[in-house]
Order: structure tokens, then sequence, then C-alpha cells
């Protein structure tokens, strides 16, 4: 491979990553820089998202692409895939229309293990929510593990190969994909601010008594921007896993929990623009020190990983004491005053 | 005239301490009442249990011939009560004209399926916007529109829930402390638009208030309160001459 | 009733002296610092790693490494609290942000105890994930000495924390602090010094409790993390207002965990083991549904 392919592959894998962040982080920031929701377990429905995914979508493609088999999807998926595979590959129209059925299930997924994680403590006082959301995120491996059938155990499933029409193109076609999907919901969220609901999930963040005595639903409010944000977070969670063509249960806090609430918190928390600048940044520069990580091996008597938790942790620590706003502060979005200037005129006079 | 809000019997304490302890009072429709009382009387926590922020422990509410005890404040809010905060409560990070359009009541805008369709909305939203502005006028606020609610000065902050009051079309308001740090040509002017919106509107206000250098000429009734107790109620000049009302505020 | 065996007694009185200690900690730690430490988690592991490698280093004794974790995670709960917390405090930041800084705190310890792991396997090439020093346990009447050791490391903390908190001027004080800071403050006592002991305190028993660990079961570096949804469900069901309430909750929990799941076990199937994970999660929805102030809150409530 000529070093040009190499960077343009790294640029690639990069891109996909960064589609998949910018979602799940979109999805946390609805719920946390909008309203005020600490998730700290939205873990929970980015692997719910990848579970669903990565255990219905073999069944799924078998059911409907017809195939006739007696195999179990989960435990000679390798074999069903064979048969499923070629089809998939022949007809992109079917692959891509495979493609949305399963980034729908995957939000549903998302939506519903939001809804369960948060409806204990939607009422309560957010130390509460944040505990309950916590506690959910880590259930789901140890399910996934344990219950053999969901995604086939510890060693995990294959999924379609969604994008094998585009041959040895299928992880540019893929990260094309995901940064459409990405884009669209991005500008998703840059609209929703600007709506009379963005509104009012902003000011229960800023003042929920006052939001309450001016008449709105505190506990409706929030289930919304949990059941938006978690839907979200399932989608990503489903993309990821059809581009990686796996699922295994190993959705880690750190991965899916951590890693999204510091690169809001970098960006600035509540600005859409902030979520871009955070994911960005952050996903640049974490490929970039894996990339280099093998100049370590050796050198270090550990697993250069580990270097990378105790690093990001701090420097998330140092964000809090230093610069909490983080890089872009947010702006406030005023409506547009649907007078010009001299309408304004007129109606002074 | 009749009575717009019937306070009765209402009893109201936080461990030992008894914050409101059988109050009885009424408001008559289309009135400008005050409630005066040393600190600590329980005026704030009067305005709290009538607007549902907490339950009394006993007693009973009315609004008209409802009976609205133990509401919750989304509902009282939407039955046509409205109320302000002593210390001035913004949305820090909306600007000053966001934070009247959140008083808008059943904005379409505010329901995540309709929120997805501009057209569903935008025409509420633009009539909520001239509203907003015509109000933000009226309190001379016009000029801190696109403010963040969290840099505008603390006066100016009082009247931004004056205003968010006036969004919500509310029928009977509740005041607590609208004046206090407002300067005295500013609080006269506030008095005097309530009046004007009396006349116009038909609106009733309950005022917590301690200017009673301001507040007195533009009264038709005041409330004294004590301890949890409603001590004098009546016409101005009747209940800042009742000995009972003298001794509670030079006595305290 | 041949579903509840004396093993299973065993078992529950064991695992709840952990979450009651674990538990305790969390509970004083958000009555005096009003944060959820999410690095709670950590201490625990930090704490069963003590342990191991004092077996390695410094005496065979298994119950040796038990003080030494008490200061050693005491010690890393001030260096979160001075370090981390105390300037955030000082900066006026929102419980949010301070949660967010233990959760970022327990991710650097989690690097910092895989690095340990994986160090003590290279120095010593011994394994360092996934052991357990069952074997190294005395026996007691036929029963595990792990059994007496939690237990009555639980009760002597206790009694300790009560009578520090009732009869001494330093717990006066801290408890002082707990109801109002403000004018703990304005009296002359030092308010961040109290906070500090109190952080050392609830270190302290969430390291024993992690020391006795490996005790019982395998120990990893993800030891904390597994736990983390009993022992924050223990604080809950307790009541996060009162401190003692932790106590209850460990009880209650681990009744719930272990002889429920030995019961349904019997009942229906080994399977069900595969679940008790899940466990917790109910019994803290089933709380906060039902009595989100946890035991303490329905004593009170009944009271009146």
């Amino acid at each position: 491979m000529t070093p040009l392919d190499q960077v343009i592959l790294f640029v690639v894998d990069l891109s996909a990553l960064l589609a998949v962040y910018l979602i799940i982080n979109v999805g946390l920031n609805v719920q946390e820089g909008i309203t005020g929701i600490p998730n700290f377990g939205i873990v929970f429905a980015v692997a719910g998202g990848a579970y669903i995914t990565g255990g219905l979508s073999t069944r799924i493609a078998v059911s409907l692409l017809g195939t006739q088999t007696n195999l179990d999807p989960i435990f000679d998926n390798i074999s069903v895939l064979q048969l499923v595979n070629p089809i998939l590959r022949s007809q992109p129209p079917t692959a891509i229309a495979l493609l949305i059925l399963f980034l729908i299930i995957g939000g549903i997924a998302g939506a519903l293990m939001g809804l369960i994680s948060s409806a204990p403590a939607v009422r309560l006082r957010e130390d509460y929510l944040a505990i309950t959301l916590l506690a959910f995120g880590e259930i789901l491996n140890v399910i996934g593990i344990g219950y053999k059938p969901l995604i086939g155990g510890p060693i995990g499933v294959n999924v379609p190969d969604i994008f094998g029409w585009a041959g040895q193109y299928r992880f540019y076609a893929g990260t094309l994909v995901l940064l459409l999907v990405a884009t669209a919901i991005f500008a998703y969220a840059g609209y929703l601010i600007k709506t009379p609901l963005g509104r009012t999930l902003k000011a229960i963040r800023d003042n929920e008594t006052v939001a309450r005595s001016l008449g709105k639903d505190i506990t409706q409010y929030r289930t919304v921007s949990i059941l938006l944000g978690s839907t979200l977070c399932g989608i990503g969670g489903s993309l990821w896993v059809l581009y990686s063509g796996a699922v295994t249960p190993t959705y880690a806090r750190f991965d899916w929990t951590f890693l999204p609430w510091l690169m809001i918190l970098l960006g600035g928390m509540g600005s859409s623009r902030g979520v871009l600048v955070g994911t960005v940044i952050f996903v640049a520069l974490n490929k970039l020190i894996i990339y280099y990580k093998h100049a370590f091996v050796g050198i270090l008597p550990f697993d250069i990983v580990w270097l990378n938790y105790i690093l990001l942790g701090l420097i998330t620590i140092l964000i809090l004491i230093y610069r909490p706003e983080g890089i872009v502060r947010e702006k406030w979005t005023a409506p547009k005053q649907n007078l010009s200037a001299a309408d304004k005129e007129v109606k002074a006079g | 005239m009749g009575s717009l809000l019937e306070v009765k019997d209402v009893k109201r304490s936080f461990g030992s301490l008894r914050a409101l302890d059988e109050v009885t009072l009424n408001v008559d429709e289309k009135t400008v009442t005050i409630l005066i009382g040393p600190n600590g009387s329980g005026k704030t926590t009067l305005i709290n249990v009538i607007t549902g922020l907490q339950k009394p422990d006993e007693g009973h509410i009315y609004y008209g011939s409802t009976e609205i005890t133990g509401w919750s404040p989304q509902q009282i809010y939407r039955t046509g009560i409205a109320r302000t905060f002593q210390i001035p409560s913004m949305f820090g990070k909306l600007t000053v004209l966001e934070n009247l359009l959140v008083a808008e009541k059943n904005h379409p805008g505010e329901s995540f399926t309709k929120s997805l369709v501009r057209r569903l909305w935008a025409k509420h939203e633009r009539d909520a916007v001239e509203k907003a502005s015509k109000i933000l006028q009226l309190l001379g606020l016009s000029e801190q529109s696109d403010m963040s609610a969290s840099l505008v000065s603390g006066g100016q902050m009082k009247l931004v829930e004056i205003g968010r009051a006036l969004m919500s079309d509310a029928k009977l308001y509740l005041l607590d402390e609208p004046v206090s740090g407002v300067n005295p040509t500013l609080a006269h002017e506030i008095f005097a638009r309530i009046i004007r919106l009396r006349e116009q509107y038909g609106i009733t206000f309950f005022i917590v208030e301690h200017r009673l250098d301001i507040a007195l000429q533009y009264v038709d009734y005041v409330n004294a309160m004590v301890s949890g107790r409603v001590i004098a109620a009546g016409p101005p000049e009747q209940v800042i001459n009742d000995a009972k009302v003298i001794e509670a505020y030079l006595g305290g | 009733m041949a579903l509840v065996t004396l093993s299973t007694i065993v078992g529950w009185l064991t695992y709840s002296a952990f979450l009651s200690l674990m538990a305790l900690g969390i509970t004083l730690l958000y009555r005096t610092t009003k944060v959820a430490n999410f690095a709670h988690a950590s201490f625990v592991t930090v704490g069963a790693y003590v342990t191991y490698t004092s077996t390695i280093t410094l005496s065979p004794n298994p119950y040796f490494g038990v003080p030494v974790a008490f200061v050693l995670v005491g010690v890393v709960a001030v260096l979160l609290f001075y370090a981390v917390l105390e300037p955030m405090r000082r900066r006026n930041s929102s419980t949010v942000m301070l949660m967010i800084a233990t959760l970022s705190f327990d991710i650097i310890m989690l690097g910092v105890v895989n690095i340990h792991a994986d160090y003590l396997t290279n120095a010593y090439v011994l394994p360092s994930r996934n052991v357990t020093l069952i074997g190294s346990d005395f026996k007691f009447m036929g029963q595990p000495g792990i059994l007496f050791v939690a237990l009555g490391t639980l009760v002597l903390c206790s009694a300790a924390l009560y009578m520090l908190l009732n009869f001494t001027t330093l717990g006066i004080a801290l408890r002082a602090s707990m109801e109002n800071s403000s004018l703990s403050e304005a009296i002359g006592i030092n308010v961040s010094m109290m906070l500090a002991i109190s952080w050392f305190i609830a270190g302290g028993l969430a390291g024993m409790a992690g020391a006795l660990i490996p005790l019982w079961t395998q120990i990893n570096p993800n030891v904390g993390t597994f736990l983390m949804a009993s022992m924050f469900c223990a604080s809950i069901v307790g009541g996060l207002e009162q401190i003692y309430g932790a106590v209850l909750g460990g009880l209650l929990l681990g009744l719930v965990d272990v002889v429920g799941t030995s019961v349904l076990c019997s009942l229906v199937g080994p399977w069900v083991a595969l679940y008790e994970p899940v466990i917790p999660l109910l019994v803290l929805s089933a709380t906060l549904i039902i009595a989100p102030r946890g035991l303490a809150g329905v004593r009170v409530r009944r009271g009146k």
C-alpha cells in the first residue's frame, strides 16, 4: 500500500468512528446539554442498539430475503451468512432497505433501553436519576456474555454484509453512509434547538422550579428528551455494528459513556457546534495516539490503553476545574423576529 | 364583585416551624390586593402553597368556585393563575425574549411530533414573539431583548419576571415583591401599569409587598400577616391604622 | 425450607457485610459532600488488590492487607477530595460536574489498577486477574472465616462510626458540617477538613470491603465496577439521607440477591444464576418507585 493509500484508509476509518460518535454525542447532548439530564448510562442505549442489530439482523435478513435454511442465525452464524451475503451483494437497493430497517430497529431498541433505565427515577432529583442510569449501564454486557442465544456469547456474531455491494470499496461506502446519517442527525439537532420544544427543554435545564410554575410538565419533557437521546444512541450503536460487520459483548462504560461525556464537555455542552468540535478534536487525537501506539510497545511494561484511561481521566478533570464551559460557549439562539426594519418603524410610529 | 381567590384555614409546617397557622383570606375579583407582614411571617410560603409548589397540611384553596387545593403548579398555571418569584429566577442561558416565550401556554411547537413540522407551529411562534416584544416594550426592556437573561441587572430581572406573568394571559397574578430593588420611578410606573391592566383586562392582583410608601396609593385592599396568621384585612387606611398591625411592625 | 441452606445464609451475610461497608461510605459522602461518588467502585478494587499484593509482598496472611487497605484507600479518597472536588466546590461547580469528576477519577484508578495488575504479573510471574484467596482462609465452626471477619468488621466499623459521630468533639463538628456547612464555617469549624475526614473514612470503609473480597470470590480490575450497581442500590434502599440505613440496605439487598437467587435456582433451574446482576437493578427500581427515600424515609413517615 502506498503512503497515500495508508493516509486515505486512516482518514476513512477515522471518519466512520467520527460519524458514530457524533451521532451518540448528539444523543447525549439532547439529554444533558439541552435538557440537563445527567445520563451516565448511555452505554445501555448504545449497546441496546448494537445487540438488537447484531442479534436480529441475520434472522431478519433470512426471513425477508426468503432464504431457505434450517440453520440457526446465531449458532450457525457464519454458514447462514454465506447464504445471505451473496444476495445482498448483488442487490444494492435491498441492502440499503435492510440498512434502514436495522437502523430503525436499533433506534427503537435504544429508546426502549432509555425508557427502562430512566422510568424509576425520572420524577426524582437528578442525583437519583444519574445513579439509576449509571447502574443500568452495567447490565447489558453481563447478559450478552451469559445468554448465548442473544449475540452468541463472548465471541459474538457477524452481521449481514450491508455494504458488500460496493466490493473493494466496502469501507468507503460504509463511511459515506455513516457520514450521511450523522449529518442528518446533526442537522436535526440544530433544528431542535431552534424549536419551541428545544427552548422549553433548555428552560427546564436552567431552572426547573420556574419551568414547573409556568405549567411545564417536567416529567413528560424529561421523558421525551431521554427517549429522543436514547434513540440516537441506539442508532449509533446499530451503525457501528453494521460498519464493523460484527457485534461482541464489549460495550464498555469507558468507550460509550465516559468518552461521549468527555467529548461534549470538551466541545461545550448545549451547543451543536460544541458537540462537533469536541467530537472531531477528540476522535482525531485519540486515533492518532492509538495509531502510534505500536511505537510504545516494548518500552512500557503494560498495555498503553491503560495509560489512555489515566490521561483521559486527568484531562476531563482539568477541563472540569479550569474550563467547564468547554471550547465553544453556547450561543443564545434568539428566534428570528419576523419584523423587518420597516415593519418595526411602522409599529413604533 | 365576587371572590376570585379564597384561602380557608390553611396550615403548613416545616418540621416544628409553623409557617402557616390557619390562614384565611379572600381576594376579590378585579382588585389590587397587597399582603404585608414582617420577614418570616409566611408570605412567600402562602404564595408557594396557593400556586402548588408546596402542599398545605390542612385547609382549602378555591379559585372562583373550583377547589385547587393540592393541585400541581402545572395545573394551577393552566387554570389562569400566574406568579412571580421574590428572588428573580431567570432561565440563565436563554435570552430575555426567550424567557418570556417559554411562558406561552399551549404552544404547539412544544410537542415533539408537532415540532418536526415547522408549518404546524410557525404562526403561533410569530404571534408569541409579537406579544412578547410588545410586553418587553411596555416594561422598557426592548433593548435587552436578545441579551442573555443572566446578564441583565437585578431590577431588570424583576421586570422579566413580571413580563413572564404577562405572557400567561392569567386572570389572577400573584406577585412576590415585584418592585424590591427597583428604583422608585420605575416602581411607580410598574404599579401604574398594574392599575391599567386591571382596568383594561380585568386582571386581579395579589401582591406581596414591603414598599408601602410606593404601593399603598394603588391598592384596594390590604391583608396583614404575622407569624403565619392574617391579623387584619380591609381597605388600606383601616389596616394601617389597626393597632395589631402597628404593634407587629414596630414591636417586632 | 430445604430451599435455603446454611451455606446460602452464610453467603447472604457475607455479601451483605461487603455491601453495607461500601454503602456506608457512599451514604456518608452523599450526606457530607452532597455528591454521589462514582469513584467508590475503584476504591473497592484498590482495596482488593492491596490484599492480593500484600499476600505476595508482605505477609501470606490474607487479612494482613485489611488495615493497609483502610489507610491506603483512605488516602486515595482524600486525594480525590483535595485535588479534584475541593477546587471544584470553590468554583461552585454543579452537582453533575462533581459526579463527572468522580467518574473520571474512577476511570483513572481503573487504569492504575490495571497497570498494577500487569506489573504484578510481569514482576512476580503470577496471575493477577481472576485470582482468589479463598483457599487461604481459615475455618471456624465449619464456616469460612471470611463470614466472621466481614461481619465483625461491619459491626466494629458501624459501632466506631456511631461513637465517633455522637460522642466525640470531632464527630459533632462533622455532623454540624453535614447539617449546615455555612453556619459551621461561621462558628469556626474547618468544614473543608471535616469533609476530608469523611472522605478518609468512606474511602477506608470501601477499601476494607475491597480488601476482604478476594477471600470470597475472584478478583480482577473490574471487580468494583461489577459491584457498582449493588453498592448504590444498597445505599438507596437504606436511604441516602440516613447513614445507618446503609447497613439495612446491604442486608436487604443481600437477602434478595443471594437467598432469592438460590431459591429461584432450586425452583426453576440453575440458569437463573445468569441473571443475578439484574437483581440489584430490580430492587433499585422498586425502591425508587415505591419509597424513594429508602427504608429511612419509610420509618420517618410512619413515626409522624
